[in-house]
């Protein structure tokens, strides 16, 4: 076992971890706190994958912003306060389906021959400078589009959470 | 090195876990953060497929970082949409609300 | 110069001049009648000089007609033209439609002045003039038969044109069912004969028909189909009960449609297609002849009882109509044609003539008529050579026709025909004497008609002094020397024919016959119905139930209406129920409630909760990606 493999293996053992608490905690908070680790570990996955820049955007989109978003709404939504069961009747089908995916992903994944597709043994990293000029160069309409998308879904989260005030 | 599958593995476990998640969670907000593992999974299967299938171009990290952006939108709206339901209906639990059907 | 090529021009400007009053005819001044008349008569100004052109192709030799047209429809091989042929036979149809149609037109002026719909009256006549100059003109029997349903629903316009009045309306649907029965024939003939020969051109046809292409059953299957139309529509028994009845029409339409249009369609298709009748088998035209002597003799004892004065004349086109289909049923193409061509002055004459009568006097009964002479004495007298010329008393122009018609019998059939259609004179001439009788002689019956009675307007009154001065002399046709003077090759029997141009003859015997026996029916009327009309009331009293039968027409409506109630509605009732028990509600309400009943069990299938959506759109999922997976390992 290399370093790297050691590396990865830890560092995807945090993330399942960090997966499987989420899908498994009893209370909203701490799946809340275990998405944060999980999106951390995500994060470490990238780094390993020579990819630094998403690894940077990952930490700060999702580990800052998007925890927190989810954090506030549990706070507005006081799911907290209602104790109850969090997992709904449907858990044993849930499970048989999602080890049924789990191991048809990995037959997929087995069974597929990399090497015949051109997987090299190297990762090549990546400079952030050539992707920030393939993002504005070559990428740029479907970039323009996103932002359009991104300014649109935020005007139309606040509109749909404020509606009720100026209705009451 | 580390070969391909071990990413991809990786994923899929992710992926299989927010499939989980999805379905058996009864609150909308545990949906939603299930939902991000999955494209969580999805992402690292961008990357992965980047750095090993065609390095030279930078598709997959591209595609990654719309995602990404994407994701954002989706969970601003996704979390308004819950505020609305819990405002309504006095509760963010999907299987409470029945009212989808004749 | 315009000539034969030009036929087209014929039906259009008619069927213009209905475009032009239907679209603006209220804004015109006089409501457009003018526009009308104008177009029939320009139409009959362009035949005239269609027939000069075609005179003239006659001098230079053999002629076959003019035949001109443009691709109508073209679905790979399947072809029709919009044809027209000009002949001689469709020239003397023309000379009738046009020339008794111009002067029907001007008649209508007077005859339906001040009528709240009196545009639209001249609008619906045109669309019916032109319908019938392109049935005559059509060089193909689809053509033919898209006229011949055209003039169909003129037809039931017209009937119906007061269609406030109920018998009105009842009258128009009458005939334009009963004539529908026939076409029903009519349309299946054309098919059979296409369907062989591989195309309507009626010519083609015949060569068709003379190479043999047609085996003789199917052949005389076919005509005795076509024959089926011409009996709806030229009144022929057994569908002759709509004629009388479409009286309940304006004069005018009366008039045009037994003078100039519509009934002696089936007498010129008949003749058109002759060559197909004369190579089927003999019963074919055996047919044809039974059928007309039956009709013959219906109508012309029906005549006698009748007491309105335009049934009584429509009994008579009947009669003239079954004389053509004998002579045609003889082979006799020019006796046929010759008789279409004076009844169509004649019968325009008595129609037009008892209009005046109506119009003047507000009374169609000649039980409420009588001594009409002293008050409309023009009226009197043209209705008096209508009447002999349709009684065929010499040297009226029905003599001769009929005359023709008795010779042409006589040499092709059997004896007991030609007594029969001579014994039919008779009784044309007793009934035409009766009617006249009863109208314009002895003491008026209804006095307060009487006082008010006055002569028709000149607009009314000149087209028929026109039509009787033709009816006088129209018959002298039949002369080589008279047609020779009007640039004809000769009588009519050399410009109208079947196979070989004839002498028209007039055997002694036969003329001797003829004019003995319309004097003598003459004699018959004046004798039972002069004055008190004693003797004649005394015979209906004598013979009443021969009396009680001819009133009811031989009882033919009420056979028709008793089918109708028993079979027609009966066999009805029955589809009515499969229709609405098999079709209605097990095919249409049954599919519509299984899906229903389906719909409704299933629906339950939906929770309306999220998380069995997602949970069934994961599995799809899952089984579509190991599907997927399996093909490609």
């Amino acid at each position: 076992m290399t370093l790297e493999e050691g590396i990865f293996y830890v560092v995807a053992a945090v993330t399942v971890l960090g997966g499987l608490g989420v899908v498994l905690a009893r209370s909203v908070v701490y799946a809340a706190l275990f998405l944060i680790v999980a999106l951390l570990g995500v994060a470490g996955v990238f780094l390993l994958l020579a990819a630094e820049f998403l690894a940077i955007v990952q930490v700060l989109i999702y580990g800052a912003a998007v925890t927190i978003l989810i954090l506030f709404v549990l706070m507005l939504t006081r799911a907290r306060d209602v104790p109850q069961a969090v997992d709904g009747p449907q858990k044993p089908f849930a499970f048989v389906l999602g080890s049924a995916l789990l191991g048809l992903l990995v037959t997929a994944i087995v069974t597929t021959d990399w090497a015949a597709l051109g997987a090299t043994e190297q990762i090549t990293l990546v400079p952030a400078r050539e992707l920030g000029r393939s993002l504005f160069r070559n990428w740029s309409v479907p970039f323009e589009v996103a932002s359009l998308v991104l300014i649109v879904a935020l005007v139309g989260a606040v509109i749909l959470a404020r509606m009720e005030e100026e209705e009451e | 090195m580390i070969p391909i599958q071990h990413f991809l593995v990786l994923g899929a476990i992710l992926f299989a876990l927010g499939v989980y998640g999805v379905l058996a969670r009864r609150s909308a907000v545990l949906i939603l953060m299930s939902v991000e593992l999955m494209l969580q999974a999805v992402s690292i299967n961008f990357i992965a497929f980047a750095a090993y299938l065609a390095p030279q171009e930078f598709r997959g990290l591209i595609f990654a970082i719309f995602v990404i952006t994407i994701a954002a939108a989706e969970v601003g709206l996704a979390l308004a949409i819950i505020l609305r339901l819990f405002r309504n209906r006095a509760t963010a639990n999907v299987d409470e609300v029945d009212t989808l059907r004749w | 110069m315009v000539g034969m090529e030009h036929a087209w021009l014929l039906p259009t400007l008619p069927f213009g001049a209905f475009v032009v009053l239907l679209l603006l005819g209220p804004y015109l001044p006089r409501r457009g009648d003018w526009l009308a008349i104008g177009a029939v008569a320009a139409s009959f100004v362009l035949f005239a000089f269609m027939l000069a052109d075609l005179l003239g192709a006659l001098d230079e030799g053999h002629f076959e007609g003019v035949s001109s047209g443009i691709d109508w429809l073209r679905f790979g091989t399947f072809h029709v033209t919009l044809g027209f042929l000009f002949d001689q036979l469709a020239a003397v149809m023309l000379a009738v439609v046009t020339f008794v149609g111009t002067l029907i037109f001007i008649y209508s002026t007077g005859y339906m002045k001040g009528d709240p719909r009196y545009g639209w009256f001249f609008a619906a006549m045109s669309l019916f003039v032109a319908s019938m100059v392109t049935l005559v003109l059509a060089d193909n029997l689809l053509l033919l038969y898209a006229a011949w349903e055209g003039v169909g629903f003129c037809s039931y316009l017209l009937i119906g044109f007061w269609h406030e009045r109920r018998s009105a309306a009842e009258a128009a649907k009458k005939a334009f069912i009963t004539t529908r029965i026939g076409d029903v024939g009519f349309l299946i003939g054309i098919v059979l004969l296409w369907r062989e020969a591989g195309t309507f051109n009626i010519r083609e046809i015949f060569e068709f028909a003379e190479a043999g292409g047609y085996s003789r059953e199917y052949l005389t299957l076919a005509v005795l189909l076509l024959f089926a139309g011409a009996v709806g529509k030229s009144a022929q028994f057994p569908l002759h009960v709509w004629l009388p009845d479409a009286m309940e029409g304006p004069t005018p339409v009366s008039a045009l449609i037994h003078a100039a249009t519509m009934v002696v369609a089936g007498v010129y298709m008949v003749a058109r297609t002759m060559p197909l009748f004369d190579l089927a088998d003999p019963i074919a035209l055996n047919v044809v002849t039974s059928l007309a002597l039956v009709t013959i003799l219906m109508s012309a004892t029906m005549g006698l009882v009748a007491t309105d004065i335009k049934r009584v004349v429509a009994y008579s086109t009947l009669n003239s109509l079954g004389l053509m289909m004998v002579a045609l049923g003889s082979r006799d193409v020019t006796a046929a044609m010759f008789y279409l061509f004076v009844h169509g002055f004649f019968k325009a004459l008595l129609f037009m003539a008892a209009g005046n009568v109506i119009h003047g006097t507000d009374r169609q009964e000649v039980t409420q008529l009588g001594g009409l002479a002293a008050k409309m004495p023009q009226t009197a007298a043209a209705f008096g050579v209508g009447a002999l010329s349709m009684a065929a008393l010499i040297p009226f122009s029905g003599f001769w026709a009929k005359d023709a018609i008795l010779h042409g019998v006589s040499t092709h059939q059997n004896a007991l025909v030609t007594a029969l259609v001579a014994f039919s004179a008779f009784l044309s001439a007793v009934y035409m004497g009766r009617l006249y009788i009863l109208t314009f002689t002895g003491r008026p019956r209804d006095h307060h008609a009487y006082e008010h009675a006055h002569e028709a307007p000149p607009n009314m009154l000149l087209p028929v002094l026109v039509l009787a001065a033709i009816s006088v002399v129209a018959g002298f046709w039949t002369f080589d020397a008279v047609g020779e003077a009007l640039g004809f090759p000769g009588s009519i029997g050399k410009f109208v024919f079947f196979e070989e141009p004839e002498e028209l003859k007039f055997p002694s015997a036969i003329a001797v016959a003829s004019i003995v026996s319309v004097v003598v029916g003459l004699a018959v009327a004046g004798w039972a119905w002069w004055g008190e009309a004693r003797p004649a009331r005394v015979l209906g009293e004598r013979f009443r139930p021969i009396y009680q039968l001819l009133w009811h027409k031989y009882y033919v409506d009420e056979a028709y209406q008793w089918v109708i109630d028993r079979i027609v509605l009966a066999l009805g009732r029955v589809i009515a129920w499969f229709d609405r028990v098999v079709v209605n509600d097990t095919g249409v309400d049954g599919t519509a409630g299984l899906a229903f009943f389906t719909g409704f069990e299933l629906k339950f299938l939906q929770t309306g909760r999220l998380p069995n959506y997602a949970l069934a759109i994961a599995a799809g999922a899952l089984i579509a990606a190991a599907v997927l997976l399996a093909v490609r390992v």
